[in-house]
């Protein structure tokens, strides 16, 4: 899911979620500390991948930044995220990405980095001095939920790939984050855009699959607030097709917006789905679909 | 019943598949002298009281007082023990006989109590204890009447006629010789004086029901709990498993009345239980309805199960209607249970069975595809073992030694298919190696009372060998005419002469033989591979060496259940590990478990970029039905680059005989079929997508509508191409189809 106007009839405070133009998003990646050889190269493995598919499908607007193996320490990572706090704009985008071990002690959630670890309380306190107003935060270790209610914040949107602080072991859903951006069956609205949202779900039911599938304990519950659900869909991570030409060409900006407004008749009608005769929404929804799709041929004409 | 079995579980669990669970077999208890007063506030008095009172949480309080205060008196714990095991806890009557024991070895009731209730579980140490009793006192005729009815559940009928005589001679009225003397001559459709001297109790009814029911004779098992019952109102073992039986028989509405009945007048064992919580389970299953099958599935799969499993119900069933030679009068029902517990239930009344699958008459009950972890079960080949056990059960009128109907089934799960089915084990080479197989004439035994821990699972490949051995010499009519044998109610060894021209002892000399040709190799040389095994399996998880098996994730050990990738770095040419494996592979070719050769081979090869190599490796693999979807997946994907389209789709299409609930897999065979002009099966693969509601919604609705567009069905088409603009407004692709469909864009 790419930018919201078509939410607008829905939600109604949406649009202010939508980065304006020429906003730069700042997206920082961290391979924290193995511990073992496996789990270092795995952590390196994915960092890089992350890396490069961001670097390959983000259009020109992005900062990418990549911390892994000896170089992710603490004092790396809090260097990074003060340089971004001097660099960005409050109309700009934070994202942050954690991949790694984390542990939990009942009271305080740390990443684990090569030498000191870093708290959850540090990192928020980096966070909070970033003026960028829509940030993001994965934190895709293991007991990363008990870093929740450290770092939440009004404009701040956390995923976790534990529910709690107790879910100590090693996680899969980083490896199933990294296929989202990479996976084009990721992209479930089919707009060529990977939103973080759909890497969420993505991640999530694939790795509750795993484990339903080798009938094994979920070890892992990946949280996302249901109040952040749409926020989350405002986030693109990855960009491919049209759709990241379409992001930069103004000469199609008014048959975009007849697109936007047939997507927006199509998402008020779903809306009223179930107060429809079947046939009538049918009839109603197929019209649409076909206007729609005239339109977008002629936008690529 | 009969049942298919997983290749690895303990023995208790398939000693409960090889027999149906049936009423306790607790004879009439003997005299026994009275206990010493305990104290004056609580005696023995009082605690039977409480007991008959069915007050039982009172009298297991008065037991244990009276057991602290007379610590040393065997009797109590004996009486508290039996009290438990009515109550349902064999674990803590067990251990309460074994302290009477202790306190007094010569306690010969403790000896037959600790018998009769291993023998429940039929437990082979059982005899060890009714011979203790028995040596302890002579005259205990129940140990007699325990061991006459062990004899009979391994279709001894000499020794349980002996055990059963000897029993009445002690007490010519001993209900339970009497009850067994009577299933002998019933089991052979005589007439038996026998019943006449049961004398209408009701006990005796319901052993002979249990002997029925063992042999697979549900119904003639129903008409004697009826008569136990009707002895005896209030005889709730009876009306339980009748009414589990009837369950077995789809007769629901009966047995559920039966199982409330029981149920409601404290009768809450296990069995009862559990039977009636899986009956209110039932709604949650769909039916699928043709003239010759039914089909039960879960809700949550029915969907994407139900062409798949309706596809083989009948393409076995045509396949069986020809061997045979006769056609069912009644449609095969196959119920498919995705929690395995429901299964087991479903089967036994009890959760924790090891079977896979199980036939009442025409009632098949079996695992789901997603009831085991993906990989681990063939649920074609089990769909086809039990759907013999229809044809066999029927064509014989439920009168066939087990061993046979096992064999055949066993043989035709590779017969139609013989990249099916499953291979030889290491324990069944360990059991040949140390000549652990049974005479036919005796084989039945290892079913029902096996004496190590993998005989059940021996003797079912001993009897499936065996039918491949009757099919090769004599030709696959044999089996039919043996077939009509059975259902005489003739013994194996006759059949065996009548029909083979052979003795029996001659016929176990050229099996052996015939075994000997195709194991005799694999099993000499076992310790060989064993070692040969381990160390090239700890070569592939050495680290240097798995860097050269990079881009692989088999052999690689998840930690804590995450698969680990490892990036390829390694410098050691996999050459040698793909010689070591290869030799390993000749030495036992059926070995494609964890671990195997074929699939650590065709990763060396892929690592020193030999395709070639490594399609020859994941070819064996698969010829020796190996199950591993990655490695099947990546076979195809390398006969796909490999420009070998078809090849490709067969080698997937082997996947959906073990996991149709694989969604990549249907992806990826759908597309191959579109690709290969077999639109039908695209439509039927990118259907079974949809009906797993994957994430990607409208991915998977397009591809379908592209799969009715190649067959041609445009209507559906186009149904299936707004499905997918629904789900995704802006998806190019579909919006381009649609406007092909609506006659406005590029005809392709």
């Amino acid at each position: 899911m790419g930018c919201c106007l078509k939410k607008i009839l829905l939600l109604g405070a949406a649009l202010a979620l939508c980065a304006p133009a020429f906003a730069t998003t700042y997206i920082l990646t961290i391979a924290g500390f193995g511990g073992e050889e496996d789990y270092e190269k795995r952590f390196v493995l994915l960092a890089n991948d992350t890396d490069k598919i961001l670097r390959g499908g983000g259009g020109t607007d992005r900062s990418i930044e990549t911390l892994k193996g000896p170089e992710a320490t603490k004092a790396k990572v809090t260097a990074s995220l003060a340089k971004i706090a001097s660099e960005a704009k409050a109309q700009d985008v934070l994202i942050l990405m954690m991949i790694g071990h984390g542990t939990f002690d009942g009271a305080e959630y740390k990443f684990n980095l090569p030498g000191p670890d870093i708290s959850a309380t540090e990192l928020a306190a980096a966070l909070n001095r970033i003026p960028a107003a829509r940030q993001l935060v994965v934190d895709m270790t293991s007991a990363s939920g008990g870093a929740t209610a450290a770092l939440k914040k009004e404009g701040r949107t956390v995923i976790t790939a534990t529910k709690s602080g107790s879910e100590k072991n090693a996680t899969l859903f980083a490896r199933y984050w990294v296929e989202a951006l990479r996976d084009p069956s990721a992209d479930t609205d089919k707009n060529e855009i990977v939103s973080a949202l759909e890497a969420f779900h993505y991640a999530q039911t694939k790795t509750a699959a795993f484990f339903t599938e080798q009938k094994r304990l979920a070890t892992e519950h990946a949280q996302l607030a249901a109040e952040d659900q749409q926020r989350a869909a405002a986030f693109p991570l990855v960009r491919y097709g049209s759709a990241a030409a379409v992001v930069t060409d103004p000469a199609k900006q008014a048959l975009v917006a007849k697109k936007e407004e047939i997507e927006n008749k199509i998402d008020a009608l779903k809306y009223q789905k179930d107060l429809m005769a079947p046939e009538d929404y049918k009839r109603q929804i197929a019209a649409f679909l076909l206007d729609l799709a005239r339109t977008q041929e002629a936008i690529e004409k | 019943m009969m049942c298919r079995v997983a290749r690895s579980f303990g023995v208790a669990a398939l000693s409960l598949c090889a027999l149906a669970q049936t009423p306790p077999r607790r004879a009439a208890q003997p005299a026994r002298p009275p206990a010493q007063n305990a104290n004056p506030g609580i005696t023995e008095a009082t605690a039977e009281a409480l007991w008959r009172a069915q007050d039982y949480k009172g009298a297991m309080a008065a037991f244990d007082a009276l057991i602290a205060a007379h610590p040393e008196n065997a009797e109590l714990r004996l009486r508290e023990g039996q009290l438990f095991l009515e109550r349902y806890n064999p674990d803590e009557a067990k251990k309460l006989y074994q302290e009477a024991i202790e306190i007094d070895p010569k306690f010969a009731r403790a000896y037959l109590a600790l018998a009769e209730l291993l023998a429940e579980d039929y437990n082979s140490k059982a005899a060890e204890a009714a011979d203790k009793a028995l040596e302890l006192d002579p005259k205990m005729y129940q140990a007699h009447e325990l061991k006459a009815r062990m004899a009979l559940e391994d279709d001894d009928y000499k020794k349980a006629i002996e055990e059963a005589d000897s029993a009445l001679a002690i007490n010519p009225n001993a209900l339970q010789a009497l009850a067994v003397r009577a299933a002998i001559d019933l089991l052979q459709d005589k007439e038996s004086a026998w019943l006449t001297k049961i004398d209408g109790r009701a006990r005796g009814f319901e052993t002979i029901a249990h002997f029925f029911v063992i042999n697979r004779r549900y119904e003639d098992g129903i008409i004697y709990y009826r008569k136990a019952i009707a002895s005896d109102p209030q005889l709730w073992s009876a009306h339980s498993q009748m009414a589990i039986n009837l369950m077995r028989l789809g007769r629901e509405d009966e047995a559920r009345k039966e199982l409330e009945l029981a149920f409601n007048n404290h009768f809450t064992d296990s069995q009862t239980t559990n039977s009636l919580r899986l009956m209110d389970t039932y709604g949650d299953y769909k039916t699928f309805v043709t003239p010759t099958t039914i089909l039960k599935l879960h809700k949550k799969e029915a969907e994407a199960l139900h062409p798949y499993f309706e596809a083989e119900m009948l393409r076995a069933m045509a396949v069986y209607e020809k061997k045979y030679q006769f056609k069912l009068k009644t449609p095969i029902q196959v119920e498919v249970y995705p929690n395995h517990e429901d299964f087991a239930v479903r089967t036994m009344g009890m959760p924790g069975l090891g079977a896979l699958g199980v036939t009442f008459n025409a009632t098949i009950a079996m695992d789901s595809p997603s009831g085991r972890p993906p990989g681990q079960f063939h649920w074609a080949s089990t769909l086809w073992h039990e759907m013999s056990h229809v044809y066999i059960l029927t064509l014989t009128n439920y009168r066939v030694p087990r061993w046979f109907t096992e064999g055949v089934a066993v043989h035709e799960e590779t017969a139609t298919t013989p990249d099916w089915g499953d291979r030889i084990t290491p324990d069944i080479i360990v059991a040949l190696r140390d000549k652990k197989l049974l005479p036919v004439a005796e084989i039945d035994r290892g079913f029902v009372h096996p004496k190590f821990p993998a005989q059940v699972i021996v003797s079912y490949f001993e009897a499936g060998k065996m039918c491949d051995y009757i099919a090769e010499r004599w030709g696959e009519t044999k089996l039919l005419d043996m077939a009509h044998q059975f259902a005489k109610n003739r013994p194996t060894v006759d059949v065996i002469r009548d029909e083979l021209k052979i003795e029996p002892e001659a016929f176990d000399k050229d099996f052996l033989a015939y075994l000997d040709k195709q194991t005799g190799f694999t099993v000499k040389n076992f310790e060989t591979w064993t070692k040969g095994i381990g160390e090239l399996n700890k070569l592939a998880r050495n680290p240097t060496a798995m860097a050269a098996l990079a881009g692989h994730s088999g052999a690689v050990v998840p930690k804590n259940g995450a698969p680990i990738d490892v990036p390829a770095e390694g410098t050691v040419p996999p050459d040698d590990i793909i010689a070591k494996a290869r030799a390993l592979e000749l030495l036992y070719p059926d070995y494609v478990e964890a671990g195997n050769p074929y699939l650590i081979a065709a990763k060396a090869c892929l690592a020193k970029q030999d395709k070639a190599c490594a399609l020859e490796e994941y070819a064996k693999y698969s010829k020796q039905s190996g199950r591993d979807a990655e490695a099947i997946k990546k076979y195809s994907d390398l006969l796909k680059e490999a420009g070998k389209q078809t090849e490709a789709a067969a080698a997937l299409e082997r996947l959906n005989a073990v996991n149709p609930l694989d969604q990549d897999l249907h992806e990826k065979l759908g597309a191959l079929y579109l690709a290969t002009n077999k639109a039908p099966l695209a439509v039927r693969e990118y259907s079974a997508v949809v009906a797993l509601k994957p994430l990607d919604v409208a991915g998977s609705h397009y591809n379908l509508a592209m799969a009715y567009k190649a067959q041609g069905l445009e209507d559906k088409a186009r149904e299936e191409a707004l499905t997918a603009l629904e789900a995704a407004p802006d998806y190019r692709p579909a919006q381009k189809l649609l406007l092909q469909l609506s006659g406005e864009g590029l005809k392709r």
